[in-house]
């Protein structure tokens, strides 16, 4: 290894040119094929059970995420100007090519069916805008009484109205999003505001708003970190070469990514961030040491610097970039596809950066010449080395105090992990100011809820369970039981509102008959006529051959041989048959399969927060038993769901992978060093900050999300590099040395040296990122910071302790 | 004055060339055709037994048996129909009288369970029939003038030589721009038709797969209709069908709907 790179470094230009070669076509690559993936159905594992249903269901009722349009007037929406804008946007949404003309819902395509003294009256709301103030007053009245669209479709204030439009979830684009705010925008008037909301616009705007954000946001971190790195290496040729190995070894992992033809998604903009902590790690420690190496040797010649540096460093290098690569291997335990990916090619990119490292730093001292060493340097170098030494000297004479500071760092992690929950809401993820959560809570605050939770009651293929009257009481029952206990849950909607709409409807739209058919008074009503058509024939003479005498007798022999126990059940099925019959029937297939087996309860929740979405399963799940004894199973569906269940399952692979890591990494180091107590040592820095990170996002209120569990794998990739560096130079000078303070002290001159350069400039760099505009990128520059500050401190201070409390490279010695 | 000679044998020639086909009457206008179908004699009154099967998406089936009776009255076309399956509806039935006139149809529902006869009322002649791929129009409520027609071509289809006409709607708001009708040239029979939707994409399509000559006349007994855009269908199989065997007006009645068959 050593002579290859020594070799290499004959022939400077050529590494140059082939690195630069290479770099420009995977540069192309990423140009013709780089492509974002938008569709978070994408970054789903496909084949898991709660997936596979969901998406079964979603698949029989035609479940898809809503677009909503509200139309606000503060004077009242009845009337001209404001239902003809509801009328117009309607049509303009229905014409749209992503969006299927019945897949759009307003009070200008909603029916309104209403009871009458002698029956029932399918009307639409309106077609023709209406204009006189009696038409307008008639409207008004129409939806006050249809419980159906009260509430659902206008507000109770009677001041919004909303279209919802359903899409299917790969037709977002930014375009689609454009076309349609430019869509609302031309109807807005001095009286009429429109606003736009529902998920597939957080979801769309989530995934173009991050990664726009990280565009916008890497070239400044860039900077800073460019800008803070010669600050350190007080050397422009330095600088510039440190961050072309970042450069090249990021565009080569996403050339790569592109010439295998996988999409960018959201996670993979984490790739470079990690890449730029990681990736100048190995420029620094190998420039660190030239630096001390040319102020020993103010004389040596270029290649003379060259080799030394190769020689001693070369190793570390290597065993950093190996470890943090596998750190980053063990992602791929994750069963969702975007993590395993990034675990891939943050895993490569780490080990080009090595090679560029190891490869083009060397080769470009050799063409560019070494840095430029200022000339009173020694008073400098004595300044550092005295810090550097007394430090160290503090840190071994107290090392209770590092012990005793690093286990109560521990337990207050430990108590804040405790804090610490998971959400997968996306809204949260936007500014609480920002134009989407203000929609968002506006609809909100004036509709049911802009989150939906899809309920999917299954009675494995039993027909006709949902129209049996207890059933559907159930359901009703729960449906008022979420309503009524939960403030976030605002209305429901399923066949049991049907069945009592059509129930009133039947009966003349008295408000008692709002509600599922009772068996008991159908029983009694039965009993009741047939009572008055026996009193009427004992009245006639019963010898008559009349025709009203049979047509009685008939019409009792039909009573008499329907079983009473199923009325309801039959009023139920006819209701129903009379729905479909007159009003739209494609609404019934949106609620209950063809056999009547399976049912969709919809609950719209004003949140899309995971506690929230939790708090709606914690009751439906207190129905699990209710429903099992009428045979009925319970599941889920819909995006909320599935987000929830997505989350979880990051999460579980984080956890997994972060424990695999840390077992593989202790491995790694214990078979490096020879000795499994290293690979133990060697593990402490970056388990406290693993540690550290999840207790502070749990005494912050920082929920655990898709961006933030992954952070725990740059406390492994970063935090190991630091360990191992500090740690093979201990071996190095314990192995000149005998006197143990000194060692740590060299150490700490060296090595701690180094580090700390590393940790400054990419704590700057990533502080830039708290100035996002985008929250989950805040909460990764800050969260980055932190570890890479708790990595840092905890290499320097507990784990020399540790080492120097293990005794590992004096004990032979001593023997 | 020769030249106004030339003017008229001119005049003369170009109404002889050109409106020749139309004085002799040997070919029909679209409407013709569309008027021939619509009147084609189907019987006074007619008895039979329907089995309605809407197939959706995913392949299932919803089966209804129904028995119907209708009987055409000049001005007034009176149906009743009864549910004899599924059995939970059973005896459930529902009158209609549609009129020549303009009249909105009058509609009646009887739900045993419920053991009234409710009056339905509706402002949309483009309802679904009883939730099915038809509707109330595509059953033949449509009206002649509702539409301006147009003879398309001339087309062989089944080995069946048909006039393809098209039929666009008078009404801008109207469910569907525009129909084309395959329409059999020997017997005015709509083999095939086309609906096309507000954005003038193709929405359904009905076949007729069978028509038998029954009592003399041709009626349609077994016909299709396919949602292309939902990929959902409705067929319908008239059996037992009985023409002109002078069903009583009474059995058109409220009573009728109560007492059930």
């Amino acid at each position: 290894m050593e002579n290859f790179l020594k070799k290499l470094l004959k022939a400077p230009w050529i590494v140059l040119a082939v690195t630069i070669i290479i770099s420009a076509m995977f540069f192309m690559q990423m140009k013709k094929n780089s492509r974002m993936e938008t569709d978070l159905d994408k970054y789903m594992p496909q084949d898991h059970p709660a997936f596979v249903y969901s998406d079964q269901a979603e698949e029989w009722f035609g479940i898809n995420d809503g677009i909503i349009v509200a139309i606000e007037n503060k004077n009242g929406i009845f009337n001209t100007a404001t239902l003809d804008t509801l009328k117009q946007l309607t049509k303009r949404l229905q014409k749209m090519d992503e969006i299927e003309k019945a897949d759009v819902t307003s009070l200008y395509t909603a029916d309104n069916i209403i009871g009458t003294e002698e029956g029932m009256d399918v009307k639409a709301f309106y077609k023709r805008v209406p204009k006189s103030e009696e038409k307008l007053n008639e409207l008004k009245h129409n939806v006050e009484n249809n419980e159906m669209t009260f509430g659902r479709l206008v507000s109770f204030d009677k001041t919004v109205t909303v279209i919802i439009a359903e899409i299917r979830d790969d037709v977002f684009t930014q375009e689609f999003y454009e076309e349609i705010l430019a869509l609302a925008d031309s109807y807005k008037t001095d009286d009429i505001k429109i606003h736009v909301a529902g998920r597939p616009i957080v979801e769309g705007t989530m995934a173009l708003l991050g990664p726009a954000d990280m565009k916008k946001m890497v070239p400044i971190v860039l900077l800073v970190i460019t800008l803070v790195l010669f600050l350190m290496l007080r050397s422009v040729k330095s600088t510039l070469l440190t961050m072309a190995v970042v450069f090249f070894s990021t565009v080569w992992a996403f050339g790569l990514m592109a010439a295998v033809d996988i999409p960018i998604y959201a996670v993979s903009t984490m790739i470079p961030v990690m890449l730029i902590a990681i990736g100048v790690a190995d420029g620094i420690h190998l420039y660190s040491h030239l630096q001390l190496f040319l102020r020993k040797n103010p004389d040596a010649s270029k290649k003379e610097a060259t080799l030394d540096m190769l020689q001693h460093m070369w190793k570390p290098v290597v065993m950093t970039s190996i470890t943090t690569a596998v750190g980053f291997i063990s992602l791929l335990t994750s069963q969702v596809y975007p993590i395993k990916y990034f675990g891939i090619f943050t895993a490569f990119g780490v080990l080009m950066a090595m090679v560029f490292s190891l490869v083009l730093i060397p080769a470009g001292i050799m063409v560019f010449g070494l840095p430029k060493v200022k000339k009173s340097k020694n008073n400098e170098t004595n300044k550092e080395t005295n810090l550097a030494y007394s430090f160290a000297a503090k840190v071994i004479k107290r090392k209770s105090v590092s012990i005793f500071i690093t286990a109560a760092v521990i337990i207050l992690s430990i108590i804040g992990m405790q804090k610490i929950w998971i959400n997968s809401s996306f809204l949260d993820k936007f500014e609480k100011d920002s134009e989407i959560v203000l929609t968002d809570k506006f609809i909100n605050d004036h509709f049911g809820g802009t989150t939906t939770l899809n309920l999917i009651l299954d009675s494995e293929d039993k027909k006709d369970v949902f129209k049996n009257p207890d059933v559907l009481k159930l359901v009703d029952q729960m449906q008022d039981q979420l309503e009524n206990d939960l403030e976030v849950v605002g209305n429901s909607f399923t066949l049991t509102d049907y069945t009592k709409r059509m129930n009133k409807v039947m009966n003349a739209d008295k408000e008692e008959f709002n509600a599922i058919p009772d068996n008991q008074y159908l029983i009694a009503q039965h009993l009741a006529e047939r009572d008055s058509i026996a009193q009427l024939l004992a009245g006639l003479d019963l010898t008559s051959q009349s025709s009203l005498a049979k047509e009685l007798t008939a019409k009792l022999a039909i009573l008499d041989s329907e079983p009473q126990d199923s009325l309801a059940q039959k009023m139920i099925a006819q209701y129903l048959l009379l729905y479909e019959m007159s009003g739209d029937p494609e609404n019934l297939n949106k609620v209950v399969d063809y056999d009547y087996a399976k049912l969709n309860v919809t609950f719209q929740l004003k949140s899309d927060n995971s506690k929230a979405i939790n708090s709606a399963i914690a009751i439906i799940d207190s129905y699990v038993e209710d429903f099992e004894k009428q045979g009925i199973s319970m599941n889920y569906a819909g995006s909320g769901y599935k987000g929830l269940i997505f989350t979880d399952l990051i999460l579980e692979g984080q956890i997994m992978s972060l424990i695999l890591s840390l077992i593989i990494v202790i491995v790694l180091l214990s078979l490096m060093f020879k000795n499994y107590k290293i690979g133990l040592i060697g593990a402490v820095p970056i388990t406290i900050t693993a540690l550290i990170s999840f207790g502070t996002m749990g005494f912050l209120d920082i929920p655990l999300n898709t961006t933030t569990a992954l952070l725990s794998s740059i406390a492994i990739g970063i935090g190991i590099d630091y360990a191992v560096h500090f740690i093979e130079q201990y071996r190095n000078n314990a192995s000149k040395s005998d006197d143990m303070l000194l060692v740590a002290q060299k150490t700490m001159a060296h090595s701690g040296r180094a580090i700390s350069f590393n940790a400054v400039v990419v704590i700057a760099g990533f502080m830039v990122l708290l100035f996002s505009v985008f929250p989950p990128n805040r909460e990764l520059g800050a969260l980055v910071s932190l570890n890479m500050f708790t990595s840092f401190v905890g290499t320097v201070t507990i784990m020399l302790v540790l080492l120097k409390v293990s005794n590992i490279y004096f004990k032979n010695k001593n023997k | 004055m020769k030249k106004l000679q030339i003017t008229s044998v001119l005049i003369a020639i170009f109404f002889a060339i050109g409106f020749s086909p139309k004085v002799s009457g040997q070919s029909l206008t679209g409407k013709q055709i569309v008027e021939k179908a619509y009147n084609r004699d189907t019987g006074d009154d007619q008895t039979s037994d329907l089995t309605m099967t809407l197939v959706n998406k995913s392949g299932n089936q919803r089966v209804r048996k129904i028995k119907q009776f209708t009987k055409d009255m000049g001005e007034v076309e009176k149906s009743i129909m009864f549910f004899l399956s599924p059995a939970d509806v059973k005896n459930t039935s529902f009158m209609s009288w549609s009129y020549d006139s303009d009249k909105s149809d009058d509609q009646w529902i009887y739900l045993p369970a419920l053991k009234k006869t409710k009056r339905i009322s509706s402002d949309s002649k483009s309802d679904y029939f009883m939730g099915s791929d038809f509707t109330y129009d595509d059953l033949g409520d449509r009206k002649l003038d509702d539409d301006t027609h147009k003879l398309l071509r001339e087309e062989t289809i089944d080995g069946k030589e048909c006039y393809v006409v098209e039929s666009v709607s008078k009404d801008e708001d109207y469910m569907y721009t525009k129909t084309i009708t395959w329409i059999i040239k020997d017997n005015f029979i709509g083999l095939k038709k086309e609906f096309y939707d507000e954005d003038e994409d193709l929405l359904k399509i009905l076949s007729i797969k069978k028509y038998e000559e029954i009592s003399g006349l041709l009626i349609i007994t077994n016909s299709e209709m396919k949602n292309v855009q939902k990929n959902h269908k409705t067929s319908m199989v008239l059996d037992n069908v009985q023409i002109n065997t002078g069903i009583s007006v009474s059995k058109f009645t409220e009573r009728m709907m109560m007492r059930g068959l």
